[in-house]
């Protein structure tokens, strides 16, 4: 009776042992078929046959960055373009909303609203505020009144760069490929960078709207003709100077199919470009020949992201820009991650 | 007793009436059953696989899960969008020994991308679809270099439109979605 008994508990006890393990073993399978099929999904990317390796692109020789991050702030508004510093020792910065005026320690000084998204700004020898919007520039005062809008030049505009040099205006339309050339009043004087055999002119390449214009204190418009991988010097009257720039990944050369997407100009003349794709900031002599990096792409992980699989976004959708105070100070817009880097040249 | 013969007459109407409208419910329930059957099968018929470009994330399983010996799943070009560079981050590896057809320097494995001079500096990028097969390898090049105007879709003159698609099973972005056959591509024209 007892061993009947004994029986029917170890067989009790079987029966909910045999339920708890295999609630626990169901448990376990659908957990592992959840990770394996996570894995796959994870996994299958980084182990593909087929998969692009970009990442040995990714990483900077630490001997070679000059420069190092002395400050950090966000932008005031939302998609930031492009970035200026006028003679007042002030950002400029253009965005979907308005040009911020800001301190060079990212202080808010003034919000002026634009009616469409600005994607330039440049400064007047006045303290006149030059703002490109899509297919035209728009002119507010020191003060943020606005005082005059231009007529648009045509239906492919498309504003991405901006440059005051003496009473001209120089406006980059990656759209028409051309430096649109304006006085002071909005009058259009001619456009620059047009391909001219006869001038040994190849013309401006735009693959998309990142054209770029500075002014150099010599005097002379220095452009970035993206899409050909290089840097050209025009007077103002269109005559091309000096070329320089190469295609490569190579920390010496310009990334990708079209960079660099922004330049500047330090006080000594030397350049400083950003690209895209790659987003890195470097300093090239006056002669375009590489020197030193100021912030390499591990400086910028959301904006080197963009192009990434799990963003659905292009590399249309990057990018930096950049200024340069009268102390040569680097400003460094990013984009992606809407905000402003201070960096300073390592003592 | 006329009323009583005429109250005991009633029930008996309303028995077969009651059957006969009960035996029309079930008729029309059934024909409605069919027909929503029918229906719902003709809709599935209306429906074909594609990419959502958007979702993609060129992860290489549409050229190694296809059902097909050679994936139905190909690169396609939206011009519109291309900027016919010469140094194009779809076609050539990211550090090309030169900008020029060599082998060494193109990144499609199987040669499936025609490069063709239109004028200095600009070039065509064809894709040819009896070779291409959708790894997508291009398609992360461009997209992360360049204006992304290159991408995958299902090619429905080859596409057989099995129910459960091997590709759909594994996408690593869940980019596989159903789109009416009348409407079978999900075509990028902006970024």
């Amino acid at each position: 009776m007892r061993d009947n008994m004994r029986d029917q508990v170890n067989e009790a006890m079987n029966r909910r042992e045999f339920f708890g393990r295999g609630a626990a073993g169901a448990g376990l399978a659908l957990a592992g078929t959840a990770g394996l099929r996570l894995g796959l999904g994870k996994g299958f990317a980084a182990e593909s046959a087929f998969a692009l390796d970009a990442s040995r692109l990714g990483k900077t020789d630490p001997k070679l960055i000059r420069y190092e991050e002395v400050a950090r702030f966000s932008c005031p508004d939302a998609a930031p373009s492009r970035l200026a510093i006028g003679a007042d020792q002030r950002l400029y910065l253009a965005s979907s909303k308005q040009v911020s005026v800001l301190s060079l320690t990212g202080e808010l000084l003034r919000a002026i609203p634009v009616s469409s998204p600005a994607r330039c700004v440049a400064l007047g020898a006045e303290g006149e505020i030059y703002a490109g919007l899509r297919d035209h520039v728009e002119v507010f005062s020191s003060k943020g009144q606005r005082v005059a809008s231009w007529e648009s030049p045509g239906p492919r505009t498309w504003l991405s760069g901006l440059a005051c040099g003496g009473n001209d205006i120089f406006a980059a339309d990656s759209g028409s490929r051309t430096i649109l050339r304006y006085d002071r009043t909005g009058k259009l004087q001619g456009r620059l960078g047009r391909k001219d055999a006869a001038r040994s002119v190849p013309g401006l390449v735009a693959p998309s709207p990142y054209l770029d214009v500075e002014m150099g204190r010599d005097g002379l418009l220095r452009v970035s003709n993206f899409g050909r991988h290089a840097v050209e010097t025009y007077t103002a009257d269109g005559d091309l100077e000096m070329s320089w720039g190469k295609p490569s990944a190579g920390i010496e050369g310009f990334c990708g199919c079209c960079n660099p997407v922004a330049i500047t100009l330090l006080p000594n003349g030397k350049y400083v470009t950003c690209e895209k794709g790659l987003p890195r900031v470097k300093v090239f002599s006056e002669r375009g020949e590489f020197e030193c990096v100021v912030a390499g792409v591990e400086s910028f992980p959301e904006n080197a992201r963009s192009g990434a699989p799990s963003r659905g976004l292009d590399c249309t959708l990057g990018g930096l820009d950049v200024a340069v105070d009268a102390e040569g100070l680097v400003y460094v817009l990013d984009l992606v991650a809407e905000n402003i880097r201070v960096l300073k040249e390592k003592a | 007793m006329a009323e009583t013969s005429g109250n005991s007459s009633q029930p008996g109407t309303n028995r077969r009436q009651f059957l006969r409208d009960s035996a029309r419910v079930f008729a029309l329930t059934g024909i409605g059953g069919l027909l929503g059957v029918i229906g719902t099968r003709s809709t599935a018929k209306g429906y074909v696989w594609q990419i959502d470009p958007r979702k993609c994330v060129r992860c290489g399983n549409c050229a190694t899960h296809c059902v097909l010996e050679q994936s139905a799943v190909k690169c396609v070009h939206s011009y519109a969008m291309c900027g016919y560079c010469q140094l194009c981050t779809g076609y050539f590896e990211p550090e090309p020994n030169g900008l020029n057809t060599g082998a060494e320097n193109c990144q499609c494995p199987t040669a499936a991308i025609q490069r063709t001079f239109v004028e200095d500096p600009y070039y065509e990028y064809t894709i040819d679809e009896d070779l291409c097969i959708g790894c997508a390898k291009c398609v992360e090049g461009c997209t992360r270099f360049g204006n992304g105007s290159l991408y995958l879709q299902v090619r429905h003159d080859r596409c057989v439109n099995c129910n459960e698609c091997a590709i759909s099973k594994v996408c690593a972005g869940d980019a596989f979605v159903r789109v009416p056959a009348d409407q079978p591509y999900l075509l990028k024209t902006t970024h």
